[in-house]
């Protein structure tokens, strides 16, 4: 334990004195979370910005229709008139408008709901998610309307049953904005790559040694071979320890992207994925036999398979084939467990996705202690 | 006197090829001893099996008393290395290269300072702490690599060519500083193959080819090894028409070198055949300048018993 911390703290030292590792293991991330954010946000926050204008009067309905979009806390409603709402929009004070005509109650109660106008200069992500909740309730409410067929009683009775349940739901999936949502992913993507980057970094330093003959050196002091490669694991984890935490309070309380999945469980789940990494890494440092070769082979492993299990891009515009070669790959593994998170999935259902990130850590890891060994009792051992 | 180091029937085998063929030496306390063989003799693949870098294909390795298979930490931490190659850090300063490699000994707290300092001390880089290597000379880096292995005071030192490509200099400091170590009570191993470097420091020397030792003792037990024979050294004008095979034909000579301006002829004392060569020589045209009778050295101990020069 002493030679692993002594070995440690050597490596420590010499990495963080050069200013590039700063930017390589900890600006890179955050510069992730930037790019995830001009993508897809809106940088002031996440808050949408709603107009409404009620042509309808104070029918008892159309009221309840705003509450339900007032319900949604990422959404700030603005009741104004039709001259103000257009003004607005142009001057891209707001981000959604959405009209209630005259007579909507009415229609709705009739099961046949007139239709809503939702208006935005933004472009379809940012109506898509205000105008797919609406729908769904509206839809809802219409549906009730067509069962109860004109019955009075019977339409307020099941009415204001969905409305508790409904506004319940919503509470529930207010986190899961469109937007949100695709910072999250997009950050984690980028996480995800440049933690692959940085591991294959560090535990190149195995062969950098062998190539400066210091690696030998070592062995000829009371360190074991496998003592100097456990130190590059620990110190690996501990930099990716690092990574994550960094990477998440950057995101958490300076981004304020909320990723709508618990501190801790996405730290277990990202933890879990860097061992896989520190494993792929040593399997490829374990087949390298010079530090120019494994960068090669990490750039030939890392970039591809990243952009395959959709770090880059949503899978969703993944022709299916791609979405088949994914289930081969970590990162789909970790980012199909976020998503799943964030759909309100607990934890504990998703053993299934965390056992196979555990397993691609097993596999890497017994392959390169297998190939490790074969190397041994060679000029370069290891 | 008791023995630091045993070898006995040590072996060593890559794939079909035998680097080390069932040798066995003693290294006893107090000794600067020598190894002393050409390239690709043997003597890092000796020195790599002492120092448990590599497994040995037979025989047996006892460094204190204790078997180095059974307790290879023990040895490793008794041994201070000075490899071949250069094994220092360059993105780290001389202090802490030594620091570091002190410390994997165990070492730690004010006495690794202390002995740190001194070790730099010791090799002459006693102001260099906050230096890195990169802006040092080979000679520096070298002093370096010794200081290194050095610094965890260990109980026997393995230098292998650790003069290799340096400016007299620093080869002088080196020299000097092996032999304070050894005076410090340090039992050292030390490879060469320059023979003026092993003729000067080493109390005993042993002579590897071909992974064997083919003579071992002091260089006065190695040059009484060839008393029978006695060394011819003629000058000439030019050596472009010597012809070798002619000259090896004569009775007595053992072998023969043609060097710039000289033909170097190693024969059998007790023959008389001076004038057979110098008539050999005046009939390939040779114009003769000097002829010396020479007493025996170690390299012409070593091209006796090897039948090669030690370096090409
Ligand atoms: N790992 C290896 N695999 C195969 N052959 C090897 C290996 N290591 C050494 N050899 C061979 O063993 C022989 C002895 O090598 P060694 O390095 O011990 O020589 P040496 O006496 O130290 O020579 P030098 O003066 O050049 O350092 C050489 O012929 C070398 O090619
Ligand atoms: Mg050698």
């Amino acid at each position: 334990m002493n030679e692993i911390l002594w070995l440690v703290r050597k490596t420590l030292r010499s990495t963080f004195r050069k200013k590039s590792s700063w930017l390589v293991f900890f600006g890179l991330p955050l510069i992730g979370i930037f790019v995830s954010m001009l993508i897809y946000g809106n940088l002031s926050g996440q808050t949408l910005r709603v107009g409404i204008v009620n042509a309808d009067g104070d029918q008892a309905l159309t009221q309840d229709a705003i509450r339900f979009i007032q319900g949604l806390d990422q959404v700030k409603v603005t009741m104004m008139d039709e001259e103000g709402l257009r003004d607005e929009i142009a001057a891209g004070k707001l981000d959604n408008g959405i009209r209630f005509g005259a007579g909507f109650a009415e229609s709705l109660q009739a099961g046949k709901p007139a239709d809503v106008q939702v208006l935005s200069v933004k472009g379809a992500t940012v109506t898509s998610y205000v105008r797919a909740m609406l729908n769904d309730y509206l839809g809802n409410v219409a549906s009730i309307a067509q069962a109860t067929s004109g019955d009075k009683a019977a339409f307020d009775r099941l009415y204001d049953a969905y409305l508790q349940s409904s506004f319940k739901v919503s509470a529930e999936t207010l986190e899961d904005t469109s937007s949100i949502k695709y910072m999250t992913y997009q950050s984690i993507g980028f996480l995800i790559a440049f933690m692959m980057f940085s591991s294959v970094n560090m535990t190149e330093l195995i062969l950098k040694e062998k190539e400066n003959r210091t690696f030998l050196r070592l062995l000829t002091s009371p360190v074991s071979a496998r003592t100097y490669v456990l130190s590059n694991v620990a110190l690996n984890l501990f930099i990716m320890l690092l990574q994550i935490a960094v990477t998440l309070f950057f995101m958490k309380n300076v981004f304020h992207i909320d990723s709508g999945i618990p501190t801790g469980e996405l730290f277990l789940v990202l933890l879990l994925f860097g061992l896989a990494a520190i494993s792929l890494s040593l399997l490829i440092v374990a087949f390298a036999k010079t530090t120019a070769s494994a960068g090669a082979l990490s750039n030939l492993i890392v970039t591809p398979t990243c952009l395959l299990a959709g770090c880059y891009f949503p899978m969703d515009i993944m022709p299916d084939a791609v979405k088949r070669i994914s289930n081969f790959l970590p990162q789909h593994w970790l980012l199909d467990t976020i998503n799943k998170l964030q759909h309100g999935e607990t934890f504990g259902s998703l053993y299934l996705n965390l056992a196979i990130l555990f397993a691609f850590a097993a596999a890497f890891a017994l392959i390169a202690i297998y190939r490790f060994g074969r190397n041994n009792d060679t000029r370069l051992f290891v | 006197m008791s023995n630091v180091l045993e070898i006995r029937n040590l072996t060593k085998k890559f794939g079909d090829f035998i680097a080390v063929d069932n040798m066995s030496l003693a290294v006893r306390e107090g000794e600067i001893f020598g190894f002393l063989g050409a390239n690709g003799a043997g003597k890092s693949t000796t020195i790599n099996m002492i120092s448990s870098l590599l497994r040995n294909t037979k025989g047996e390795i006892i460094l204190l008393g204790k078997n180095i298979a059974k307790s290879a930490k023990f040895a490793k931490s008794n041994i201070g290395v000075v490899p071949q190659d250069l094994a220092i850090y360059e993105d780290m300063t001389a202090y802490e290269n030594v620091s570091f490699f002190a410390g994997l000994y165990g070492l730690r707290g004010a006495q690794l300072k202390e002995r740190t300092v001194e070790a730099l001390e010791f090799v002459g880089l006693g102001d260099k702490h906050k230096a890195y290597p990169k802006n040092f000379s080979g000679g520096m880096k070298r002093r370096l690599n010794i200081a290194c292995a050095i610094a965890h005071r260990p109980k026997l030192i393995i230098m292998d060519e650790p003069t290799v490509g340096i400016d007299p200099q620093s080869r002088n400091y080196i020299l000097n500083s092996v032999r304070k170590l050894n005076d410090m009570g340090c039992t050292i191993i030390y490879t060469s193959h320059y023979m003026e470097e092993v003729e000067e420091i080493c109390t005993r020397i042993a002579i590897v080819d071909h992974g064997k030792i083919i003579a071992e003792g002091t260089k006065e037990q190695l040059k009484a090894i060839i008393t029978d024979t006695k060394d011819i050294w003629i000058g000439i004008k030019s050596e472009d028409e010597i012809k070798v095979e002619p000259l090896k034909q004569i009775p007595g000579v053992a072998s023969v070198r043609v060097e710039e301006h000289m033909v170097m002829i190693n024969s059998k004392a007790e023959v008389n055949n001076l004038n057979l060569i110098i008539q050999q020589l005046i009939r390939d045209r040779a114009e003769i300048r000097s002829v010396e009778e020479q007493a025996p050295n170690l390299e012409t101990v070593f091209l006796t018993l090897t039948g090669r020069n030690l370096r090409d």
